[in-house]
């Protein structure tokens, strides 16, 4: 008689957790406009006007957030090989975004990039919301690079050498022996990084995206109460990063197998 | 649960519980603290460290004339009002345009200049409320601009920037079809771009006032004793005169 350990996540499940994970927001949102919506003035009227702020934030955190999981994941691997060639180039790119504000680069973004990228020929036309996504995207896969690094070194060595003497070549002991450990490692981290990033979005307000902090900016200078309007936004905040973790918390405990 | 309501009542009533300095408190202390935001050319801006502008050099004038020393504060636009109201300092000159909304949280002096909003695009672009139909506007968050821009039907949609100078950054890097603010600053915008825009029509007329907390009547009646004076002793002309080439007083 063993005890019944929980089965690695499979694709089903993984999607099913999504769904779900889904509707919880949906049903967050559902509640946040209802609450918001019995409130006295200055926030009831302008309910509506709070939680498209909070829709964009969480839209803005999610579209980065999985951008930034790509970027941190091939940052993180180069980081790890033995050619200097290939890790340079993510040295570079993890020193420039950790050494500079996040508030600079998304106005770097947004101000200075579409008329460098016009000098070198190529025209393209960023909005706001794409400004902020690059940018997020990049300063989030930064920090993710980081933690996958230490994940894919915090598997022993013994692994892949193992693997390399059975024959598969270094490629496939990445993808098949090391990352799904090392994956598995890393989601609290990786956790972490994601809801640091929904509360770094608010640096979006900036450049004109009404997300949740400039949805509030704009209560608060129509009707000069900071208080009511400053309490609303903090408590939203709080509600989207209590639902998020709640079910990276779920993930976590579906994607541990035998440890401890 | 009562508890934490009571504790958070009685931070509300500290907070606000603090007495404005009335003219008395302020003549005493011989120094007048002025909060105004330092992002709005021709009227206040900072030049490097200098803060300088219409409304600065006015408000000098003033305060000269009351015999008091001045302390300069800046602070983004939407939390002036707030801040008055926290009583941070003792009134704001900052191009505020009298509106009921502002008048409930703030006491208006009278005018001490009349303006209106203009629209400005690049060639080609909107010059009239009409023209706006279907368009993306540049305005600055919480300003009259933004309440008469959401008047116009049909708008596609309005996007509000912390500072007017990145509302005009935007229709200069073509993010928007055009910008609304007042009528002096985009006629400065136009000087200044020589060409690259051009001024449309007056969305809207507004009187521009300076604000003191609520119920500050002491220093709102000087400020008025003060400002007629200048009005009528020509200093006031003399400093409209130099930014404007003309008298920008309220006729009416």
């Amino acid at each position: 008689m063993t005890a019944s350990r929980p089965k690695p996540l499979g694709g089903a499940a993984l999607v099913g957790w999504s769904v779900l994970a889904a509707a919880a927001f949906l049903l967050l949102f559902f509640v946040i406009t209802l609450v918001l919506r019995q409130m006295p003035d200055p926030i009831g009227p302008r309910a509506d006007l709070f939680v498209e702020g909070a829709r964009m934030t969480l839209q803005l955190t999610l579209v980065s957030g999985l951008i930034g999981l790509g970027v941190g994941l091939i940052a993180g691997i180069q980081k790890t090989s033995s050619l200097w060639w290939v890790r340079a180039p993510a040295n570079l790119f993890v020193w420039l975004v950790r050494g500079t504000p996040l508030l600079v680069q998304i106005l770097f973004v947004y101000n200075a990039l579409p008329p460098l990228l016009q000098g070198i020929g190529i025209n393209v036309q960023l909005n706001e919301f794409w400004s902020a996504v690059i940018a997020l995207a990049l300063n989030v896969g930064a920090y993710n690079a980081e933690v996958i690094r230490a994940g894919i070194l915090a598997i022993p060595r013994g692994q892949s050498e193992a693997a390399r003497s059975l024959g598969l070549s270094s490629g496939q002991t990445m993808t098949t022996v090391v990352l799904p450990q090392a994956l598995r490692v890393v989601v609290p981290p990786l956790v972490n990084n994601l809801v640091a990033l929904l509360k770094d979005s608010s640096l979006a307000s900036t450049i004109a995206l009404l997300e949740l902090t400039l949805a509030g900016s704009r209560v608060s200078s129509e009707s000069f109460q900071p208080i009511p309007v400053l309490t609303t936004v903090a408590a939203v905040y709080l509600a989207l990063t209590t639902v998020m973790t709640l079910f990276t918390d779920q993930l976590e405990r579906r994607v541990k197998i035998a440890s401890r | 649960m009562k508890k934490t309501l009571l504790s958070l009542a009685a931070l509300t009533f500290l907070a606000s519980g603090a007495q404005a300095r009335t003219w008395d408190a302020i003549r005493q202390s011989g120094t007048i603290k002025i909060a105004t935001e330092g992002a709005f050319p021709p009227f206040n801006v900072l030049k490097g460290k200098e803060l300088t502008g219409f409304e600065v050099e006015l408000a000098n004038e003033l305060a000269k004339q009351m015999g008091l020393k001045v302390q300069w504060v800046t602070q983004p636009f939407d939390n002036l009002l707030i801040g008055l109201q926290q009583d941070r300092y003792d009134f704001v000159i900052a191009s505020h345009g009298i509106t009921p909304q502002r008048a409930k949280a703030v006491d208006f002096t009278n005018p001490h200049y009349c303006t209106g909003g203009a629209i400005v695009a690049k060639p080609g672009g909107p010059k009239t409320a009409a023209d706006l139909v279907g368009k993306t506007v540049a305005v600055q968050v919480g300003t009259t601009y933004l309440d008469n821009v959401r008047k116009v039907q049909g708008v596609k949609e309005v996007k509000t920037f912390p500072k007017d100078t990145d509302a005009q950054a935007a229709l200069m890097a073509g993010r928007v079809d055009a910008w609304v603010g007042d009528k002096f600053t985009g006629l400065d915008l136009v000087k200044a771009q020589k060409g690259k825009v051009v001024a449309g029509e007056l969305l809207f007329n507004e009187r521009i006032g300076m604000a003191v907390k609520k119920g500050n009547a002491s220093l709102l009646k000087e400020l008025n004793a003060a400002l007629a004076k200048s009005l009528s002793s020509g200093s006031y002309a003399k400093i409209s005169g130099k930014y404007f080439n003309t008298d920008v007083r309220c006729k009416n």
